[in-house]
């Protein structure tokens, strides 16, 4: 990456590391600079807003309770452009933001031909070279870089409507635009469940932006590695022989 | 029209000239549309532009605006030539084979005998029937009387038998009316049609010289185009097959001419040679371009009428018996035949409508009060008027429901003249272009402080807030109630000129005057006098009973003060009062027969007897007697409208026969009840028409060529031009090359619906109609700003480049036409938005006038094009 | 919607389940007559719809032809188009077409209407746009073969001729039909109006040379509830474009009939997966954790 994009996002990164703070007790590392967590929960606000107004297009005999929020269906279907704009614009700097961790990496497709032993819970830590992102969070990522391109693509088309591009673009802009939405709402049931309840302690990285040193060599071991110099399953078995039992 | 809109729907054959229908009439169009879809109808249409009527029309000719007669003139010879024509028709109703006097000249030099080239006008004492019997099969030779009579004639007055002041040109006051030369009372004649002063054989030589080639040559229609529409127009004649009928329609396209005249004239003759007049489906027939234009006409709306056609008393009419024998023809047809004759009875219409002016102060002693009728000693048209006020002579005017700074040519003129008047009354609903011709553009702040012509603005009633009749092109007299009150303190144009009537009566009577007779004995009888309900005018104007009158034949008695049922009933005895004889019969005793509606329609002809009132006698088609053969039969048994009947001994129809009720065939009385004749005039004799007996092809006062015909005398002689120095006109060879014509479009009616959000909405701003050869020459694209310049002033508007006019050769050169509609001003939603130019069409059009009808050349004149 | 009697629903757009009253009485399809081989331009018809529908003014530009805009508007649902079309030998001719909502039998704009009840067909065949419900996503503009719904950027919804389904409703016809001045606008049943219109293009073919001449009522969307008569059914095109075989996006029928269903239940997968891991599975928690007992359930652990 050209070395304009690291210079704005390390003036990004820093300017909003004054304007908030990360707090990082003993025995936790800092994952998410405030910068990152503010794109995130962005991207997050504009994901839904865009995701509540879409289903007043999408199915209004099932979501017609979603529309009144937004003052009813004409508004929702002027805003929801609008809003998809918003996620496409924060997404795109966190795209930026992350474009360096989130570059995929032997690892990963190492990790996704592990996934059916980490889903079943039959590994209770990641491969050793997980690193900051695994290889799932990867692909979301990936999945949400390539859906945006097609929202805004279409969404433009669908926006400008067939007196600007005529019937048959917007017709199959209709369901590439559709299509990509539901692989996203697909994906943020599982986002949400593992930043959550799935996996105890991540969500936490998103509020205050750090995680407890369990939770990254449990998680991530590389990155653990990388940030503390210990390897990671060793102390885990340290901290087992401790008798130190991992906060959630 | 001599037929009627709903009569359209009878033709079989509709001939479409000088009038836009679809645009300018629709509701009226549809009745030619029922025609087409209910009886195949064919319908051909000549016009400068492909117009919405061309875009239905089966065959559609771009001619050269002012080529009409040259169009009409090849229709008759081919009609001639190819035996097209109805020969039972032509002889027995038309003057076809009359004898013209030895001494007549047809015009091959493009003048008739006994033209005076000083005074620009003609002696027409050559222009009449020979006296005499049946020549058929007599020896050719000139009667030594003829030509002593031609001498006779030769410096006499050129006023017309029976015609008033025709032919007056601009400035011409005209002499004394001793040496009026009459129609014989026994007309020579040969039924064979072979004399070669039979009317007939003088029409076949006068149109034999409008070849195809020479049609071509004028009109720039292509000889093949030219012979197909010919050719399918007269096939109705096919195989003198007499049961199809041909129409032809035409509209202001054909008036607004220096010759519009005798342009109606020629088709009046075709279809007299065709026999289509008098028949359903048949007739020239006139559409208006107001909803009571032919009221105004019925009505005097012209200089030179009295109500119902009575021709004014001229200064030489020194009392009533003077004047009544002026105007009352006297019958002129071959001996055994029978003529009407109905104008016979003028005396009786001038004497009632003398009564209905002036009531009581009309008697017998007092020649029914004739000395208070203003005696006309020149030219008082509208054009001349206007002209006067330029020339300072005329001071002020009233412009009540008409935009003179619009409607006229050469509105600069115009608007110059207003400049010069004292004072203006405009009674409008909308501030015009007339009330506010002092803010023309061009006329600068300074330049206001100088114009010292006081403007009255009199806010008047739109037509929704009026009651009263509507007259339209079929003569139906229409009783239409009010929608909405007028607004404000708007007021109804009878409450405004009984207010003016009654403050000038009472200035006389106050101050007395020159005159003040006329004003002061005036009947003004009504019920208010200050705002006269229109209910009791339209009685006024039917008449009533002064006497008790009865008629011995039926022993019928009407009462003093009883509405008349007829004019009939009119007598020249002062015993009756009558506004307008024509409109006699409309307000009877039985009531407003105008306010009827009845739909019933017995014949399937739509003739609907019962719906309002048609003039004269609720006849639906003019001269109805000649439907029918000699022997009273109709032509076409499936559209029969009158009928001899036999066993009543007495005229039958489904219609009100245009004819004396018992006059048997045998008799032979010519159904043109109305000419002394009797029989429809392929030639007009004497002083009716002032520009020649046979329609003849001149150029348009601005030409780009000189007539092929006759280029020593390319225009019409007897029209003069105008010599103020604001009249200036464009020769052929200048710069100005482009043949420009005007005319209205569908989206808007003349000047007012500018004012009208929803007419802008459909056309919102002025465009000149560009052919696109030309326009790619000039390098204009569509929506682009032009100038168009004539000799007198320029117009700018958006170019519309179409391909609906293309380019013609005329006479050999390449030439291009272009059209500009009128509606746009300096006032209106879309001039005071500032999206306009703010010019008015008329800026662009030619001072010069018809010599009969004395109508402006809108139509065609000369321009040229540039791009702003 | 005002009376039942003659205005029943036939099609809902967007709407699950079958419509309310549908065949429950015997209903004529309507048709509107158009014979553009007599219309004369005139406009009546476009003013008459202004003024019947109560619709705002709204300015227009002289743009070179005396069509009174492009293309019909919000408020502005009835246009004629003027065409000049060059015949082969030379000559012009000069084709005048009233362009309004064609009524079609298949209606695209219903189809693609994501909002229920925002389109209605109605059983007489008039489509008609309800805009209490109308969302403005403006789908039925894509889905239209003619070009006719238009949305006002002001209400955020979208508006066409409805037939005047309040008329016709009423026992009247059409206000443009009304206007007409030539007769060349007729309104009854579909079977009549095809009847008549066959009937004028064969006498145009027979007595007034127009070889082609022929009925415009596309069967490639079921036909429409608004009929052409035309000098020359071969190229409708020619009437200011006049689709010769109008269709609507297939993808439509796969989106809604398909994709939507599919992708509904794809999307509610994540959901029931991830609260299927969790009770199942369970969180997997950062370690160590105390030691994993034998998990094999024992009976009084059950």
């Amino acid at each position: 990456m050209s070395t304009a994009i690291e210079r704005f996002d390390d003036k990004a990164r820093d300017a909003f590391d004054r304007m908030g703070q990360n707090e990082v007790y003993e025995g936790e590392l800092l994952r998410h600079r405030v910068y990152t967590r503010f794109l995130h929960w962005m991207v997050a606000l504009f994901f839904f807003l865009a995701l509540f107004t879409g289903f007043g297009i999408y199915m209004p005999w099932l979501f017609r309770w979603f529309t009144p929020i937004f003052g009813g269906g004409p508004l929702a279907r002027a805003m929801h452009p609008w809003f998809g704009l918003g996620f496409v614009v924060f997404f795109a700097l966190q795209m930026l933001n992350w474009i360096q961790p989130m570059t995929w990496t032997a690892a990963d497709t190492k990790w996704i031909r592990n996934l059916r032993s980490t889903v079943s819970g039959k590994e209770k830590q990641d491969p050793p070279d997980t690193g900051f992102f695994n290889g799932g969070q990867k692909a979301q990522f990936w999945e949400i870089v390539g859906g945006s391109v097609v929202f805004l693509i279409t969404g433009i088309i669908l926006w400008k409507g067939a007196r600007t591009f005529g019937c048959w673009p917007v017709a199959i802009s209709y369901i590439l635009h559709d299509i990509s939405a539901v692989i996203m709402l697909g994906g943020i049931f599982i986002h949400i469940y593992l930043s959550t309840i799935g996996e105890p302690g991540t969500f936490q990285a998103m509020i205050r932006g750090a995680v407890s040193e369990a939770w990254a060599w449990t998680f991530h071991p590389a990155w653990y590695k990388e940030v503390t110099g210990r390897d990671p399953v060793q102390a885990c078995e340290e901290a087992r022989k401790r008798g130190q039992i991992a906060k959630q | 029209m001599t037929n009627g809109w709903i009569d359209i729907k009878n033709t079989d054959m509709m001939l479409i000239m000088g009038g836009n229908p679809a645009e300018n009439h629709p509701c009226g169009f549809k009745w030619a549309i029922e025609a087409k879809l209910h009886r195949n109808a064919k319908t051909i249409v000549v016009d400068p532009r492909l117009t919405r009527t061309a875009a239905t029309a089966d065959m559609y000719l771009q001619i050269r605006a002012g080529a009409d007669i040259a169009f009409l003139g090849g229709l008759i010879h081919y009609a001639i030539q190819n035996n097209r024509i109805a020969h039972d028709y032509l002889v027995n109703y038309t003057n076809a084979a009359f004898i013209i006097k030895d001494g007549f000249k047809l015009p091959d030099d493009g003048l008739y005998s006994g033209f005076d080239a000083e005074k620009q006008v003609y002696d027409k004492a050559t222009w009449n029937y020979e006296e005499g019997g049946d020549l058929a099969g007599k020896p050719v030779m000139p009667t030594p009387a003829a030509q002593q009579e031609q001498a006779a004639h030769a410096k006499g007055s050129d006023t017309g038998q029976g015609q008033g002041l025709q032919g007056a040109g601009p400035a011409g006051a005209k002499g004394g009316a001793a040496a009026v030369p009459l129609l014989p009372p026994k007309t020579a004649y040969d039924l064979t049609l072979q004399h070669p002063r039979c009317v007939f054989q003088l029409l076949k030589k006068q149109y034999e010289r409008y070849t195809p080639e020479m049609v071509e040559r004028i009109t720039g229609i292509p000889r093949d185009q030219f012979l197909k529409a010919v050719d399918l127009f007269t096939s109705v004649r096919k195989d003198g097959d007499m049961t199809k009928v041909a129409t032809i329609i035409y509209a202001v396209g054909w008036t607004q001419h220096s010759f519009g005249t005798q342009i109606i004239r020629a088709a009046a003759m075709i279809q007299l040679l065709m026999g289509n007049i008098g028949r359903a489906g048949g007739g020239v027939n006139a559409l208006r371009g107001h909803s009571n234009i032919q009221g105004a006409t019925d009505m005097a709306g012209i200089f030179d009428n009295l109500p119902g056609y009575l021709k004014m008393p001229s200064p030489t009419d020194t009392d009533l018996a003077t004047y009544l024998k002026r105007i009352t023809p006297t019958v002129a047809k071959p001996d055994p035949w029978d003529s009407f004759n109905y104008w016979s009875n003028t005396p009786k219409f001038a004497v009632s409508f003398l009564k209905a002016m002036y009531g009581p102060a009309a008697t017998k002693e007092n020649d029914y009060a004739f000395h208070y009728v203003p005696k006309i000693d020149r030219n008082y048209s509208w054009v001349n008027i206007w002209n006067d006020m330029y020339e300072g002579t005329v001071k002020g005017i009233f412009a009540f429901g008409m935009n003179g700074v619009m409607i006229g040519p050469d509105s600069e003129k115009n608007i110059n003249a207003l400049k010069k008047a004292d004072w203006l009354v405009v009674c409008e609903i909308y501030p015009d272009e007339t009330s506010e011709f002092w803010q023309a553009p061009g006329i600068s702040t300074d330049e206001m402080k100088q114009i010292n012509t006081t403007v009255y603005r009199l806010p008047g009633a739109g037509f929704a807030e009026k009651d009263g009749t509507f007259v339209n092109s079929a003569r139906w007299l229409q009783w239409k109630n009010v929608a909405l009150p007028p607004p404000g303190q708007c007021k109804l144009d009878q409450e405004i000129l009984a207010t003016i009537f009654l403050k000038v009566r009472e200035l006389y009577q106050k101050d007395g005057g020159k005159f003040p007779d006329p004003i002061l004995n005036a009947s003004f009888a009504y019920t208010n006098p200050y705002s006269p309900s229109l209910s009791e005018v339209a009685k006024e104007i039917n008449g009533k009973a002064t006497a008790d009158i009865t008629d011995p034949k039926t022993n019928t008695t009407i009462k003093a003060g009883q509405q008349l049922p007829s004019f009939a009933w009119l007598k020249d005895d002062g015993t009756t009062s009558s506004g307008n004889w024509l409109y006699c019969g409309s307000w009877t005793e039985a009531g407003a027969m105008t306010q009827r509606r009845g739909t019933e329609d017995p014949s399937g002809l739509g003739v609907y007897p019962n719906w309002a009132w048609s003039w004269p006698l609720n006849r639906r088609v003019l001269y109805n007697r000649a439907s029918c053969d000699v022997e009273g039969k109709p032509w076409d048994a499936t559209r029969r409208q009158v009928w001899w009947d036999e066993s009543k001994n007495s005229w039958a129809g489904v219609d009100v026969p245009d004819f004396k009720a018992d006059s048997p065939p045998k008799d032979h009385m010519g159904p043109f009840i109305m000419n002394p004749e009797g029989i429809g005039r392929l030639f007009v004799p004497l002083g009716a028409m002032a520009d020649g007996p046979f329609p003849e092809f001149y150029e348009p006062i601005e030409s780009p060529i000189l007539n092929p015909l006759h280029p020593n005398q390319s225009t019409n002689p007897v029209v003069k031009k105008y010599k103020t120095d604001a009249d200036k006109y464009a020769m052929p060879g200048q710069e100005f090359n482009v043949i420009c014509t005007t005319y209205r479009l569908t989206e808007h009616y003349h000047y007012w619906t500018k004012n009208n959000p929803m007419n802008v909405q459909l056309v919102p701003e002025p465009f000149v109609e560009v052919p696109a050869e030309l326009a790619d020459r000039m390098g204009i694209s569509g929506g682009e700003k032009v100038r168009v310049t004539s000799a007198r002033g320029h117009y700018i508007a958006k170019a519309m480049v179409t391909r609906r006019i293309r380019p013609m050769k005329i006479d050999g050169k390449e030439m291009f036409q272009i059209g500009i509609p009128i509606h746009w001003g300096f006032r209106g939603i879309a001039e005071d938005e500032g999206k306009t130019a703010r010019t008015l069409t008329n800026q662009l059009t030619p001072t010069v006038i018809d010599p009969n009808a004395f109508t402006p050349e809108f139509k065609g004149f000369l321009v040229k094009i540039e791009k702003v | 919607m005002s009376d039942r009697k003659t205005l029943q629903i036939k099609q809902i757009s967007g709407h699950s389940g079958p419509s309310p009253g549908f065949d429950m009485q015997r209903d004529a399809e309507v048709c509107k007559l158009i014979d553009t081989t007599i219309c004369i331009g005139c406009k009546a018809c476009e003013v008459a719809c202004v003024e019947w529908n109560d619709m705002p003014f709204s300015p227009t530009t002289f743009d070179n032809t005396y069509q009174t805009m492009p293309a019909t508007r919000w408020n502005f649902w009835n246009l004629i188009k003027f065409n000049e079309h060059q015949r082969e030998d030379g000559t012009i001719q000069w084709l005048m077409r009233k362009d309004q909502c064609m009524h079609c039998a298949d209606p695209g704009c219903l189809r693609a209407c994501p909002a229920d009840g925002a389109i209605v067909q109605y059983t007489n065949g008039i489509v008609d746009f309800q805009q209490e419900n109308c969302i403005g996503c403006e789908y039925c503009v894509s889905g239209c073969p003619y070009d006719i719904p238009k949305f006002n950027p002001a209400t955020k919804k979208v508006y066409k001729c409805t037939l005047c389904s309040d008329r016709v409703g009423g026992g009247l016809e059409p206000a443009c039909i009304k206007a007409c001045p030539t007769g060349c606008l007729k309104f009854g049943t579909k079977d009549d109006m095809k009847y008549i219109a066959e009937e004028r293009a064969k006498q145009l073919r027979e007595n007034f040379g127009f070889e082609k001449a022929g009925v415009y009522d596309p069967q490639s969307i079921g036909g429409t509830h608004v009929v052409y008569v035309l000098h020359d059914a071969e190229n409708p095109e020619r009437y200011g474009g006049l689709p010769r075989n109008p269709v609507i996006p297939w993808s439509y029928t796969v989106w809604k009939w398909l994709f939507k269903p599919v992708l509904g239940t794809f999307a509610l997968f994540g959901l029931v997966g991830v609260l299927f891991h969790y009770v199942t599975v369970g969180p997997r928690l950062p370690q160590p954790q105390p030691p994993l007992k034998d998990s094999t359930p024992r009976e009084k652990e059950i």
